[in-house]
């Protein structure tokens, strides 16, 4: 059938590894091994290592429910801790929970508030039968992307210090609704003085005009791990079921309407980078041919992927109106032509 | 024991509920049932692994507005089986937590994991009662059964029913629709179909995108056709005439087309035309950085200060 050999080729491209039917056994990961984790923490791999842990396990409730209380938020930053446990490089989080703080970006270590909270928290939690240790904080960036401010770096820093293993998570809940899928980023900071090896090219995202600055200074103090997620096999059989019933709400779901403030505030902010763009390639008409040309060019070619990611994203928002349209209104009509034009997909 | 519900009420479910009560009954079983330590151990070692299956309890809490509720969130509770005790300050700390952090958010009932409700679980419904006069029972089937097609969750009401002569409480089924926030919606998309996470070629978002909607669509199909069915069927006498079900079909019929307003034609092309500005302008702006790099490089390749001056052998 066509439609496999697709998804075959498609599968292969994104290098998707094949999930495996979760069978009972991969629940194991749920059960939490007390000696081996005290064990864990005594040896102390990652202190001589500041590239030890590489990878991050999500599970499908933790992203949820940071998801739904970053979102909760609007555009205010919120923040919550996460509870896990570590297995050889990776970090595995299994639950996470809110924290009643606000404004994470205003001041380092805004959990200081919330120490009475977590306390409770993590008792009542160890109560009613999980045993596992806080292992990270998440907090969101509404609207500016999944990265590390200033503020969040000598945060963690901190945390690292003291609270090792720890990790940082960070959520956009306004490009996740935007784009239609979820952004998340875990991060961990290097520490002081210490000068990474590579220069790693991470993946480009969009940051906007006024947090640029603080982006690049610190970009270079902290790395990104990979995030991969799992959830139970009983997890897997009730999302399945579920999507018996929530198909509506895909059908339904109206991106454009929700975003329309952030789009205008992304178009905007792309036009100012634009008159920047603009006036360094005026200033550097004539000179040497060289390195100073190759970074305006990448100003230029960094800003035709915004604008190509926005476009993309109101494409898609479109095209759902479009379907609907052509679904539900033209019954009792006659056959219009109201196929949407093949717009020119611009790669990135 | 269970009935339908005549309270009028009408329940909303979200899908983080679910996720709840699932991880918190595989997190106690496998706390139960540890993991064999060696794979070889594959023959019975003295328990057999996933033979138990414990009864998880727990809250659930959320929002009432007038005859809607919408449960948001859950969360654990402590629960003596033998003594039918619940941990009243465990509860009480517990909702103090969840307050601060979701002060709309109030206790509507509780939930529990099993096959059926049993006769035990009305002490705890009678205890919360002091909390909200009429909580609600949450039951999910944790069995995995390939050939289910349904949720395996049902809402449980208490209502007061005279039998025998004595006035009893008992659990009437109720319906229920799962309600979602966009944001919910798409994690559960994300950890269900594990789409790519990264951001992929353009070609990948589209098909990813489109894959979703064609199958929300494919559903909405299937849904239709049964209707049609059954509809046939009728109209050739295979299936008793039914009439409260043909006002159904027709009224849902007679919502389409579901706008047909100037207005929202001239809205709907407006956006349309927007979209197509922003298009518009991205391909501009990509035509321009393509122009700006070709002419640098035809500057490096036709470079005027060299020494040859001028046309160098163009390969």
């Amino acid at each position: 059938m066509d439609s496999a050999v697709a998804q075959k080729t498609w599968e292969l491209e994104n290098n998707i590894l094949a999930a495996e039917a979760p069978d009972p056994s991969s629940d194991s990961i749920f059960y939490y091994d007390e000696v081996a984790q005290a064990k864990f923490l005594k040896d102390k791999p990652w202190a001589n290592d500041p590239h030890f842990f590489k990878r991050v396990k999500i599970s499908a409730l933790a992203l949820l429910k940071m998801v739904v209380h970053a979102r909760s938020g609007g555009t205010i930053e919120v923040m919550g801790l996460m509870q896990g446990k570590t297995d050889g490089d990776a970090i595995i989080v299994m639950d996470a929970f809110a924290l009643p703080v606000e404004g994470t970006e205003t001041r380092v270590n805004a959990q200081a508030d919330a120490y009475e909270y977590m306390v409770d928290y993590s008792q009542t939690n160890k109560q009613a039968g999980r045993l596992e240790n806080v292992v990270g904080w998440y907090h969101s960036h509404p609207g500016y992307g999944c990265w590390l401010s200033g503020i969040d770096v000598s945060t963690q820093m901190l945390n690292q210090q003291f609270q090792e293993p720890f990790l940082a998570v960070v959520i956009d809940p306004t490009r996740t609704v935007s784009a239609g899928k979820v952004d998340i980023g875990a991060f961990r900071t290097y520490p002081e003085g210490y000068k990474p090896p590579d220069d790693h090219t991470s993946e480009y995202q969009t940051i906007p005009l006024n947090k640029i600055e603080d982006f690049g200074v610190h970009c270079k103090q902290y790395y990104a791990l990979n995030i991969t997620y799992f959830k139970s096999s009983l997890d897997s059989h009730l999302l399945d079921l579920l999507w018996n019933k929530y198909w509506v709400n895909t059908l339904s779901s109206s991106p454009l309407l929700g975003n329309g403030d952030y789009v205008a505030g992304q178009i905007s902010d792309l036009a100012e980078k634009l008159e920047q763009a603009e006036n360094q390639l005026i200033h550097s008409r004539i000179g040497p041919l060289g390195t100073s040309r190759k970074k305006e060019e990448s100003q230029l070619a960094k800003i035709t992927r915004d604008s190509s990611k926005i476009t993309v994203e109101q494409v898609h928002g479109l095209m759902s109106q479009v379907l609907k349209n052509i679904l539900f209104n033209s019954v009792g009509q006659p056959k219009r032509n109201e196929q949407p034009v093949s717009d020119p997909m611009i790669e990135a | 024991m269970a009935s339908s519900s005549s309270s009028g009420l009408t329940f909303k479910l979200h899908p983080l509920v679910i996720v709840n009560i699932s991880d918190h009954y595989t997190r106690v079983k496998s706390q139960m049932n540890p993991p064999p330590l060696t794979s070889t151990s594959t023959t019975v070692n003295g328990v057999e692994p996933l033979q138990q299956a414990p009864r998880v309890y727990g809250c659930v809490i959320g929002v009432q507005r007038g005859r809607t509720v919408e449960i948001f969130n859950s969360f654990e509770l402590l629960y003596d089986p033998s003594t039918h005790s619940l941990d009243r300050p465990f509860l009480e700390k517990k909702q103090e937590l969840y307050k601060k952090v979701f002060p709309h958010f109030y206790i509507l009932g509780w939930y529990s994991t099993g096959s059926d409700a049993q006769e035990s679980d009305m002490h705890i419904h009678k205890a919360l009662m002091d909390i909200n006069e009429s909580p609600l029972y949450v039951l999910l089937n944790p069995t995995i059964n390939p050939a289910q097609k349904d949720l395996p969750v049902t809402i449980y009401e208490s209502e007061l029913h005279v039998i025998d002569g004595i006035p009893q409480l008992i659990f009437v089924r109720s319906s229920y629709t799962i309600e979602t926030v966009e944001a919910e919606r798409i994690s559960v998309d994300h950890v269900a179909h594990l789409k790519p996470s990264d951001g992929g070629s353009a070609a990948t978002q589209l098909a990813a995108h489109l894959t979703g909607i064609h199958s929300a669509i494919k559903m909405l199909n299937s849904r239709i056709r049964v209707l049609h069915h059954y509809l046939v069927g009728m109209q050739k006498g295979d299936v008793p005439c039914e009439n409260s079900l043909l006002r159904q079909v027709s009224s849902l019929l007679r919502r389409l087309p579901a706008i047909e307003s100037e207005k929202f034609q001239d809205d709907f092309l407006m956006e349309y035309n927007d979209t197509l500005l922003i298009t518009y302008l991205a391909m501009f702006t990509n035509c321009s950085s393509t122009m700006n790099e070709l002419v640098d490089k035809f500057n490096t390749a036709y470079d005027r200060h060299s020494r040859r001056g001028g046309r160098t052998a163009f390969i």
